[in-house]
């Protein structure tokens, strides 16, 4: 064996085209051993393609995927080891709870004398033992997830894809599952490929998060760097609340740049990575839980930008409360602001004149245009 | 949901009038059958049995009503095969041509029976295969196919396609997904299919008036014969078991469909 270990999965400038549409478009990255990876987008941007190509359901157009270090060109899906998850579970509904999960064990050819044990055992890891006989309409929702996994599962494939088989739960149902999928991945320390659109469900579970948006990868990285050093305005976007504001460059250096907004030039941080030139447009993004709210100017201390500003609009969210503000300075622009008040005290109405501010690192700057 | 009760009148009043329209030859056939007098006749001329007791006696009908089961039995073996796997190409592969290949086969709709039926009689004529019975099994199932075809490609399009793509990542090759899970997936409309081709197949008229001889009368040409010569009560009675005999078959099967079809529910 070679002495460095190849990665699990990687995909190499690989597209996809549907006709004359291109649903993946150059799409490159490397994934360990027992990693969980998120892919994250809105809908129709591809991730389900790429996780079909993955699967072997369909064969790039052009680009290589490799698992293991091995081109899977010439595989068929049935002769991978990738266990799948689909968005609708595709339970064979004319089996029960324990048959759709020894399918795979007598199409893989176990020796039939250990599968009762096995499946026993797959049923038990997601706690579903006592349901075998059920058929598949007679169990919950949340059950129905719990055998699709098993049945995933129970062969140890190499690899495990997840389309979004949580999408349709609810907030509480899902969330459980959410956190059951990732306690059985760190079981089992099985290399797992998890698709989604909801943004706290990558945050929350993964160890390394990619963005998709019109079939493109957007950026690929670990959640906590993803939330913090966005590399575009759409991946900032995409995760948590953000304010965009449109400004000109004026000063950059390598690890800094200023801009003008409105009647101030501000100070932020820019990934380096892109071309900015002073005089040219860019847009400046900073997250609605960065910025400071308070009535009186002491709490402003400590920031490295701070403004006045008229409430407009205030909504409470329970642990939290969403302001919208008005900034005169900053050519009349509307932030909002996410507040998040243990003790509850400090409510703002609509019309109270406020002060707020932030941190220079926590302004980013691209620009404008990608 | 909440009627008007001159609604609820209207709508009682059509919904009897529907089951007594349709059930109303049933009913005559059925009273007439029982009959105690020599001629046919509604209301019927007191109650016996006897026209029952009578075609125990008469191998003609016997025979008759044999063949045609015979007949519906080769019927159903010639078209749930083929029905089948054409529902299921039909429905869930992109076959080239599909929209002109349905239109082709509804054409055996839009052909009257009498058309068909001479067709059928000239070419079997001409492959000299007139004059048994399995060429009537044939004729009954290439006429009706389009209903096995409807009855599971209706079945097979409401399958979930990824179902076809869990059983690829189980491991299963294409032919084992089909066996383990595409066929068992779509066995309510194969099972509908069958049903529905046994009961045409047995009940056929014009074709297998064109294409039977003396030797091999299937029943309806049989009780047809007989009713041209002189209507006796007995016809009756042999309508009421045939009558019989396909209302059994839609129970027991519409027991089993109707169990598949609830298991098959999410
Ligand atoms: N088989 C196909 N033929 C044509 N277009 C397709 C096909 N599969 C997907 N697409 C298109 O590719 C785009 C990406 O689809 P998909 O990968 O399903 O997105 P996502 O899973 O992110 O919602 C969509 O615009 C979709 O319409
Ligand atoms: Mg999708």
């Amino acid at each position: 064996m070679t002495e460095i270990q190849a990665a699990a999965v990687s995909a190499i400038n690989v597209e996809m085209t549907f006709g004359t549409f291109k649903a993946v478009k150059d799409a490159s990255f490397e994934l360990q051993n027992g990693k969980f990876l998120t892919i994250l987008g809105p809908s129709g941007s591809g991730k389900t393609t790429l996780l079909r190509l993955i699967a072997g359901f369909l064969t790039p157009s052009s680009g290589e995927i490799l698992i293991n270090g091995r081109s899977v060109r010439a595989v068929a899906a049935n002769k991978r080891s990738i266990g799948m998850v689909f968005q609708k579970l595709a339970l064979f509904p004319h089996m029960t709870a324990a048959e759709n999960v020894a399918f795979p064990l007598k199409m893989r050819r176990f020796d039939a004398r250990t599968i009762p044990d096995r499946v026993a055992q797959y049923l038990k890891l997601v706690r579903l033992d006592g349901f075998e006989n059920r058929r598949i309409h007679e169990l919950s929702g949340g059950q129905q997830q719990r055998v699709a996994i098993a049945r995933a599962l129970v062969f140890e494939p190499d690899l495990l894809l997840l389309d979004e088989p949580l999408a349709a739960l609810d907030r509480k149902l899902r969330e459980e599952m959410q956190l059951e999928f990732r306690r059985i991945q760190k079981e089992l320390g099985v290399t797992t490929i998890n698709v989604t659109h909801d943004q706290r469900e990558a945050l929350v579970v993964s160890d390394q998060v990619i963005v998709m948006n019109d079939g493109e990868i957007q950026q690929n990285a670990a959640p906590t760097q993803m939330y913090r050093m966005p590399s575009n305005p759409f991946v900032a976007n995409f995760i948590g609340v953000t304010n965009d504001l449109s400004g000109i460059l004026t000063r950059v250096t390598s690890a800094d740049a200023t801009a003008r907004f409105g009647n101030v030039e501000l100070m932020g941080v820019h990934g380096g990575a892109v071309a900015l030139e002073d005089g040219t447009p860019i847009k400046g993004a900073i997250r609605a839980e960065q910025i400071r709210i308070a009535s009186a100017e002491q709490s402003m201390a400590g920031l490295d930008a701070d403004f006045r500003g008229t409430v407009l609009d205030a909504i409470f969210e329970g642990e939290r409360h969403v302001y919208e503000v008005e900034v005169p300075e900053l050519g009349g622009e509307t932030l909002k602001i996410i507040h998040h008040d243990r003790n509850d005290q400090s409510a703002l109405e609509p019309g109270a004149l406020v002060h707020i501010g932030w941190k220079n690192r926590d302004l980013q700057i691209f620009p404008a245009k990608q | 949901m909440n009627r008007s009760p001159t609604q609820t009148i209207v709508f009682w009043s059509v919904a009897i009038l529907c089951v007594v329209a349709l059930s109303a030859p049933t009913l005559v056939v059925l009273g007439a059958s029982f009959t105690a007098g020599n001629i046919i006749d509604f209301p019927p001329d007191g109650f016996s049995l006897k026209w029952y007791v009578a075609i125990l006696g008469e191998r003609d009908l016997q025979q008759a009503f044999l063949r045609s089961v015979i007949v519906a039995c080769i019927c159903v073996a010639v078209s749930v095969p083929t029905g089948t796997l054409a529902g299921i190409a039909l429905s869930k592969y992109q076959v080239k041509w599909a929209g002109a290949l349905q239109i082709y086969l509804l054409l055996p709709f839009t052909v009257p029976l009498i058309g068909s039926g001479i067709g059928l009689m000239l070419l079997f004529g001409e492959l000299r295969i007139l004059g048994s019975l399995w060429p009537i099994g044939i004729a009954t199932a290439v006429i009706n196919l389009p209903f096995m075809i409807w009855a599971v490609s209706s079945s097979a399009a409401s399958l979930d396609p990824d179902l076809e793509l869990a059983a690829q990542s189980c491991g299963a090759g294409p032919l084992q997904t089909f066996f383990n899970v595409t066929l068992p997936a779509v066995t309510p409309g194969v099972i509908t299919g069958a049903l529905l081709m046994f009961i045409l197949s047995l009940n056929e008229f014009l074709v297998s008036l064109l294409l039977v001889d003396a030797r091999i009368v299937t029943l309806p040409v049989q009780i047809y014969n007989s009713i041209r010569a002189i209507i006796t009560p007995d016809l009756a009675a042999v309508s009421v078991v045939f009558i019989a005999v396909a209302a059994l078959a839609i129970i027991i099967l519409d027991r089993i469909v109707g169990l598949e079809v609830f298991l098959k529910s999410k």
